[in-house]
C-alpha cells in the first residue's frame, strides 16, 4: 500500500539518521521474558560469551546467583565487577557498584533485573537510575526484565495473577531500549521447570508462588509481554515508513486523587494514550480544606502525580472547591477530548443522594467530552477516604470578635426594644436577630462565633420579647423552629465566610507567586553580567522559600564555581556547602537531572539540586536546604518556573559575552590588517628606491660622485627601513591586547640619553637640547620602547625642521607623571591632518605624496607603545612661532624600588 | 717591514653581513678567516689563535652563548657579540659570560673599528696591566689621579664619594668597553647584593658632580638594559664617536 503521497517525510529520515549517529550514548539491549525463569539471563550470558570471543571488552556488572546451573557455567570465562556490599539492618547485602562500573568503561556491561530496588544508602534508588548512568557515559548495557515489571502494565498484571508486583520500571524506559530480545518458551516446559525446582529452589518456594505458576497465568502472561514486542514492532514499522499520523486531536486527561484507583486510572490513562499516540494530563484538583488533609493522603496525592510525570503525563495542579467545574473549565481551555475517572462504590448517604455524581455533571458540563470510567475494585480491603474532620482547626477565641458579636446582640437587642416601642410586630424583632447572627458570622472568625450568636439571640428574644417578659420560659412551640433556622443561618453563613476568607487567602498566595516571577523576570532581564544574574537567583530564592541557596556556575577551568547565600535565621545552613553536597551539584551538573532531598537520586543530600538548562545544555545549578524540611509539590513547580527564567536570563548572557569577544576579535582584525597594508606600502617606496639605484649603478658606467650619490641614496633607504623594522618589532613586545608592557624602572635621563645620542649618530650636526630635571628620576617603563618613542619624535622633529634649526627634548615631573616633550621650530603640522596624526589607517588619497613618510607608522608606534605604558600622548603647534610639539606622559609609581627589578624582563 | 696583521674571526651566518664586514676589517689592516656554524668557532680558534673573535648570537647551528661558554673554558681571547637591537638579555647574559663588547646590527665602520681596538687592548689578559702602567687617566676634560685619588674636570676638582670613585676608576681602567650592572655592582657592593637603585642614583650623582647634563652624558654612556660604558675618545665638538 504504497501510495506516493505517503513517502517516507525526509525530515523524520534526518531525524533517525540523527539517532542512529549519536553513539555518545550507549546502547540498551533488553532481554525480555513473561516470567521468571524462561531463559533470559542464560541467553543475556550466551551473548555476552560471544562477544568476548570476538574480543569485545564485556563486563558483567552484576547477575543474579542463579539456581540453573547451566547459567552458572555461562559465567565462567567472563570478567566480572565484584559487587558492593552494603549494610542495611545488620544484614550485608550485595548490590551493582555503579562508580567502579563507571570508572572501569567497559564496551558492553551486563546487569542483572532491571527493575530492581536498590538498598537504602546507594546513589540511585533503582538499578535502572544506574544503568541510565551507564548509558550516558556511552556503555552499552545488556539487561533482564519481566513483562510485570512495566510499570503500564503493573496493574493488568495483578489482574491476572493476583500477585502485587512492586518493583517496577518506567514505559519511558522500556521503549527506547534500542534492542529487545523477547526469550519465550512454551508454558508447560516453564511449569516443568518450575516444578523441578530449577527456577527457584524447592525450599524458597512461597504458595503465592504456586498461585503465580499457574498454566492460565503463564498464556496470560505469555500474551501480554508477546503483544508488547508487537506493539513495539508495529510502532517502529510506522516510524521507518513515515507513517506516523497523530489522530486529529485526542487529548486525554485523568483525575488524580488520593485513592489506589487514581494509580490504577492513570495507568489506563498511560496505556490508552501510548495506543492512541495522544498526549494526556494529570490532573489534581486542590480544595480549599487540603491544608488540612493528613500526612499520608498528600503523600499518595504526590506518589501518584510522580507515577503519571514517570508515564509520560503531563502534570496540572488546579484550585477550586467545585471538583467538576475546575476540571471542566481546564478542559475547555486545553482541548481535551477524553477524560478518564475512577469511580468507588461509594455508600449511599443521605447527604450523596442528593448530590448528583461527579461523573453526571462532568457530562452535564461537558457534553461534547468523552468520559471514561475505570471502576475501583479492588481486592482486598476497601478504601475508606478518612473523614475530613472539620472540627479543630476552626474553633478558637479571639478577644476582639468576642466584643464584636457583643456589641451586635446589644444593639440588636436595642433596636428590637426601639421596635416593639413603635409596635413593629414581633416577627420583625425575629428578623432583626437573625439579621444580627447573619453579621456576627460574616465579621467573625471560624463557627463559633456564629453559633453563640444564634444561641444568645433565641435566649436573648426569649427573655426580653416574649412573655413572660424577662424569663426564659418559652411558650409559643414554634421558637424552637426559630432557634434552629437560626443556627442554621449561623452556620451557613460562618462556612461561607470561611470559604470566601480561604479563597482570598489563596488568590492572594497566587498572586503573589505570579507577582514574584514577574518581579524576577524584570530584573533579570535588566542584570548585566553572570554574578549580577546569580545573586539575584539567590537573594529570591531565600526570600521566598525562606531556605538558604546556592548557586553553581561553571568557572572558566572547568569546574563548578559556587554563590551562597544564607537564610539568616536557618541554622546549621553552611551544610549546603560541604564537598559531599558540591559533589551531587556535579552529578546533577553531568546528569541534567533533579538529584537530592525528596528525589530518588542521592536522596541523602541536605539540599534539594536543579539543574539549570536551556536548549540541552546545562549552565548552572540551583541547591535550595531542605535541612528543615522538603519542599512540598507546589514550591518545587515554582521553583522549576524560576530556574526556566534564570536559564533564559544567563543564556542570553552568555549569547551577548560570545557577542562582544567576537566584535573584539573582528576588530582586531581589522586594526591588524590596516596596519598590514599601510606597512606594505611604507615597504614598497624605499625598497623600489634601493633597487633602483642599486641597478643603475650596476647596469650602467657612472661617474664616481653620481655612484657615490646613488649609493648613498641606498643607504639612506635602507637607514629608513631599518627604522621601521625596529618600530614593528617594538609593537611586537607588547602583548597581545596592547593592554600591558613589562615595566622596570629606569632612569629617564638614561634613556633620553641613549635616544639622543643614536639620533646624533645618525644626523651629526644637527642641533639637539636635552632638559632634564636635576634630580634623578626614575620611571617605571619599557626602556627600549620609550627610547623608540623618542627616536620617532626626534627623527619626526628632524625631518620637519630646517639644517639648523634646533630641537629640543624636555623632561619634567608633573603631578604624578613624567612629561617628555620634543619641540621642534619647523614648518608645524597642517591643521587637517592634526586629528587623524595618530592613525595610519587615514585613506591613501588624503596622505600627500611627502607625508607618507615617517609620520603613519611611526607615530601609530608611538601612541601604542604610549598606551601600553597607560600613558598619554598629543601633539599640537607652538602657540608662538613656527613648530610642533609632541608630548607624552608615563604614569609614576609611588615606590620605584628593586622589588621591580627582580621580576627580571624577558626584554 | 710589515707590520703582522691582526688576525679575526668571523664567526657569522648571513652572507652579505659576513662579507661586509670582513670588507671593513681587510680594508683596515687585519687578517680575516669566517665561519658560518658555531661549531667550528672552537676548532678553528684553537688551531689559528685569533687575537679577537666577532661571534654572532644567532647561529643556526649552535646557542651562540653554548659556543661563548666553550671559547671561554679554555681561552682570554676577546669576543666581541654581534646581536640584533632589542635582545638585551642575550646580550647581559653573553657578557656576564664572558664576552668583552657586543654590537649591534646594523654597525657602522666607525663603531665596529672603535669595539675592535676597545677589546683587544682591554682583552682579559691585559686588564690589570693597564691598570697597573698608568698612574693619570685622561678623556677630554675628565682626568683622574690614581695614586692620588683624584679626580678634576677642566682643571677643576670634583669631590666624589668613595664608592662614586670606585664606580670611575672602574669604568676608566675599562675605558671604551662596556660594563653590565651586575659586573659593576659587584666589583663595587660585593657579590651577594643587588643595589641597581644605588647604582643608578651614584651614576646620576656621578654625572652631575662631572658638570654632564644627565640627558647628554659625555663621558658616562648608558647601554639601556645592559650597563655602562666610558668613552674612549671625544670629538672636539662634543660628539663621542663611541
Amino acid at each position: 500500500m504504497t501510495d506516493v503521497d505517503r513517502r517516507p517525510d525526509p525530515d523524520v529520515l534526518l531525524a533517525t539518521l540523527g539517532k542512529k549517529e549519536d553513539r555518545a550514548k550507549g546502547e540498551l539491549k533488553i532481554f525480555f521474558g513473561y516470567a521468571a525463569g524462561v531463559g533470559k539471563t542464560y541467553a543475556m550470558l550466551d551473548e555476552a560469551g560471544e562477544l568476548l570471543k570476538n574480543g569485545v571488552d564485556v563486563l558483567v556488572g552484576y547477575v543474579e546467583p542463579h539456581t540453573r546451573p547451566e547459567t552458572m557455567e555461562l559465567m565462567e570465562g567472563l570478567p566480572v565487577l565484584s559487587p558492593l556490599s552494603v549494610s542495611y539492618k545488620n544484614i550485608r547485602l550485595q548490590e551493582f557498584d555503579l562508580a567502579s562500573a563507571l570508572e572501569r568503561k567497559p564496551e558492553v556491561i551486563l546487569v542483572d533485573e532491571l527493575a530492581h530496588s536498590n538498598v537504602e544508602g546507594v546513589r540511585n534508588r533503582k538499578r535502572y537510575q544506574d544503568v541510565e548512568e551507564l548509558l550516558n557515559a556511552g556503555i552499552d548495557v545488556y539487561t533482564t526484565v519481566n513483562v510485570q515489571h512495566i510499570e503500564s502494565l503493573n496493574d493488568v498484571v495483578r489482574d491476572i495473577t493476583n500477585v502485587n508486583v512492586f518493583e517496577t520500571i518506567p514505559d519511558y524506559f522500556f521503549d527506547h531500549a534500542e534492542k529487545i530480545k523477547l526469550i519465550d518458551i512454551e508454558p508447560d516446559e516453564l511449569l516443568r521447570r518450575f516444578e523441578g525446582g530449577k527456577v527457584y529452589r524447592p525450599e524458597r518456594v512461597a504458595t503465592a508462588l504456586h498461585n503465580f505458576f499457574t498454566y492460565e497465568n503463564l498464556c496470560l502472561l505469555r500474551e501480554l509481554a508477546v503483544r508488547k514486542i508487537a506493539d513495539r514492532i508495529s510502532h517502529e514499522n510506522m516510524n521507518e515508513r513515515g507513517l506516523t499520523e497523530k489522530p486529529a486531536g485526542i487529548k486525554m486527561l485523568v483525575c488524580v486523587g488520593p485513592s489506589p484507583s487514581s494509580a490504577k486510572c492513570i495507568r489506563w490513562t498511560a496505556r490508552t494514550a501510548e495506543a492512541f499516540r495522544a498526549p494526556w494530563v494529570a490532573v489534581h484538583v486542590e480544595r480549599m480544606d487540603d491544608e488540612r488533609l493528613p500526612e499520608g493522603e498528600r503523600k499518595s496525592i504526590r506518589a501518584n502525580l510522580d507515577l503519571a510525570e514517570r508515564l509520560g503525563a503531563e502534570i496540572a495542579t488546579l484550585n477550586g472547591d467545585d471538583i467538576a467545574a475546575v476540571v471542566a473549565e481546564y478542559v475547555k481551555l486545553s482541548g481535551v477530548t477524553n477524560i478518564v475517572v475512577g469511580k468507588g462504590r461509594n455508600k449511599r448517604t443521605l447527604k450523596n443522594f442528593y448530590e448528583k455524581d461527579f461523573e453526571d455533571r462532568l457530562i452535564a458540563l461537558l457534553p461534547n467530552v468523552e468520559v471514561h470510567i475505570i471502576p475501583g475494585r479492588l481486592p482486598g480491603k476497601t478504601y475508606r477516604p478518612p473523614r475530613r474532620r472539620y472540627m479543630g482547626r476552626d474553633f478558637f477565641f479571639s478577644w476582639w470578635d468576642f466584643l464584636k458579636t457583643v456589641f451586635l446582640l446589644t444593639a440588636a437587642t436595642l433596636l428590637s426594644t426601639g421596635f416593639r416601642a413603635f409596635g413593629i410586630g414581633d416577627h420583625n424583632i425575629i428578623m432583626l436577630y437573625i439579621l444580627s447572627v447573619l453579621v456576627v458570622s460574616r465579621v467573625t472568625d471560624g463557627y463559633f462565633y456564629g453559633i453563640v450568636a444564634s444561641i444568645a439571640s433565641v435566649l436573648a428574644f426569649n427573655f426580653f420579647f416574649t412573655v413572660p417578659y424577662f424569663t426564659f420560659y418559652t411558650i409559643q412551640p414554634g421558637y424552637p423552629v426559630t432557634f434552629v433556622i437560626m443556627l442554621v443561618v449561623a452556620l451557613i453563613t460562618s462556612a461561607l465566610t470561611l470559604r470566601i476568607k480561604a479563597q482570598m487567602r489563596y488568590a492572594v498566595e497566587r498572586v503573589h507567586r505570579v507577582e514574584v516571577l514577574y518581579e524576577i523576570n524584570k530584573k533579570l532581564l535588566a542584570a548585566r553580567g553572570i554574578e549580577n544574574i546569580v545573586s539575584i537567583a539567590n537573594e529570591y530564592l531565600v526570600k521566598i522559600f525562606n531556605r538558604s541557596a546556592v548557586f553553581y556556575t561553571l568557572g572558566s577551568d572547568g569546574s563548578l564555581a559556587g554563590s551562597f547565600l544564607k537564610y539568616p535565621s536557618e541554622a546549621r545552613a553552611s551544610s549546603l556547602i560541604l564537598d559531599e553536597e558540591r559533589a551531587v551539584a556535579h552529578w546533577v551538573f553531568t546528569n541534567q537531572k533533579h538529584a537530592g532531598a525528596g528525589t530518588d537520586t542521592l536522596m541523602g543530600a541536605r539540599g534539594l539540586y536543579i539543574p539549570v538548562v536551556s536548549q540541552g545544555k546545562v549552565l548552572g545549578v540551583i541547591g535550595v536546604s531542605c535541612v528543615e524540611g522538603l519542599l512540598d509539590q507546589g514550591g518545587r513547580l515554582f521553583l522549576s518556573a524560576i530556574t526556566s527564567q534564570v536559564a533564559m536570563a544567563l543564556e542570553r548572557q552568555l549569547l551577548s559575552d560570545e557577542q562582544r569577544k567576537m566584535t573584539i576579535s573582528s576588530e582586531k582584525e581589522k586594526m591588524r590588517s590596516n596596519l598590514l597594508r599601510a606597512i606594505s606600502h611604507d615597504l614598497r617606496t624605499p625598497l623600489t628606491g634601493i633597487w633602483g639605484a642599486s641597478s643603475t649603478i650596476l647596469e650602467n658606467d657612472l661617474d664616481i660622485s653620481t655612484r657615490n650619490k646613488l649609493i648613498a641614496h641606498i643607504r639612506e633607504e635602507s637607514q629608513w627601513l631599518i627604522r621601521m623594522v625596529e618600530n614593528l618589532l617594538s609593537v611586537t613586545r607588547i602583548n597581545e591586547d596592547a593592554t600591558s608592557v613589562i615595566k622596570t624602572c629606569e632612569a629617564v635621563e638614561e634613556v633620553v640619553a641613549e635616544a639622543v645620542g643614536r639620533i646624533r649618530k645618525r644626523f651629526p650636526g644637527r642641533k639637539i637640547a636635552v632638559k632634564a630635571p636635576d634630580e634623578l628620576l626614575m620611571v617605571p617603563m619599557d626602556g627600549t620602547l620609550v627610547e623608540q618613542v623618542l627616536i620617532n619624535l626626534m627623527e619626526n622633529a628632524v625631518n620637519h625642521s630646517s639644517e639648523d634649526a634646533k630641537v629640543e627634548v624636555k623632561i619634567y615631573k608633573n603631578e604624578g607623571y613624567a612629561f617628555f616633550e620634543v619641540i621642534d621650530s619647523g614648518e608645524g603640522i597642517p591643521e587637517e591632518i592634526l586629528p587623524n596624526l595618530f592613525e595610519s589607517y587615514i585613506p591613501d588619497a588624503r596622505r600627500g605624496a611627502d607625508s607618507s613618510r615617517g609620520m603613519g607608522i611611526g607615530l601609530t608606534v608611538c601612541m601604542t607603545i604610549v598606551k601600553a605604558h597607560r600613558g598619554k600622548m598629543e601633539a599640537f603647534n607652538k602657540s608662538e612661532g613656527h613648530g610642533a610639539v609632541f608630548r607624552f606622559m608615563l604614569p609614576l609609581k609611588e615606590r620605584c624600588d628593586d622589588a621591580d627589578q627582580t621580576a627580571d624582563p624577558d626584554r | 717591514m710589515t707590520q703582522i696583521k691582526q688576525l679575526i674571526l668571523i664567526a657569522e651566518d648571513e652572507e652579505s653581513i659576513c662579507s661586509f664586514i670582513s670588507a671593513i676589517l681587510e680594508a683596515n689592516n687585519f687578517k680575516v678567516i669566517k665561519t658560518a656554524k658555531g661549531g667550528e668557532v672552537v676548532a678553528l680558534t684553537a688551531s689559528h689563535c685569533p687575537d679577537l673573535i666577532l661571534l654572532d648570537l644567532g647561529l643556526p647551528d649552535m646557542d651562540g652563548v653554548e659556543v661563548l661558554k666553550a671559547i671561554r673554558a679554555w681561552t682570554d681571547t676577546p669576543v666581541i657579540v654581534v646581536s640584533a637591537r632589542v635582545h638585551e638579555r642575550e646580550k647581559v647574559e653573553a657578557l656576564d659570560l664572558g664576552a668583552d663588547d657586543y654590537i649591534t646590527k646594523p654597525f657602522g665602520t666607525g663603531e665596529l673599528l672603535a669595539r675592535i681596538r676597545t677589546a683587544m687592548r682591554h682583552g682579559r689578559g691585559n686588564a690589570n696591566e693597564t691598570r697597573g702602567t698608568m698612574d693619570t687617566f685622561a678623556v677630554g676634560d675628565l682626568s683622574i689621579d690614581y695614586e692620588k685619588r683624584r679626580v678634576f674636570v677642566a682643571g677643576k676638582e670634583v669631590r666624589l664619594t668613595p664608592i662614586e670613585y670606585k664606580i670611575l676608576v672602574l669604568l676608566s681602567t675599562h675605558v671604551g668597553k662596556v660594563l653590565t650592572h651586575d659586573f659593576i655592582i659587584k666589583k663595587i657592593w660585593g657579590p651577594y647584593t643587588n643595589e641597581i637603585q644605588s647604582l643608578r642614583v651614584n651614576m646620576a650623582n656621578i654625572r652631575r658632580k662631572l658638570r654632564e647634563n644627565p640627558a647628554e652624558p659625555n663621558y658616562i654612556v648608558t647601554e639601556i638594559g645592559v650597563g655602562y660604558r666610558m668613552v674612549e675618545e671625544m670629538e672636539s665638538d662634543g660628539i663621542r664617536t663611541v
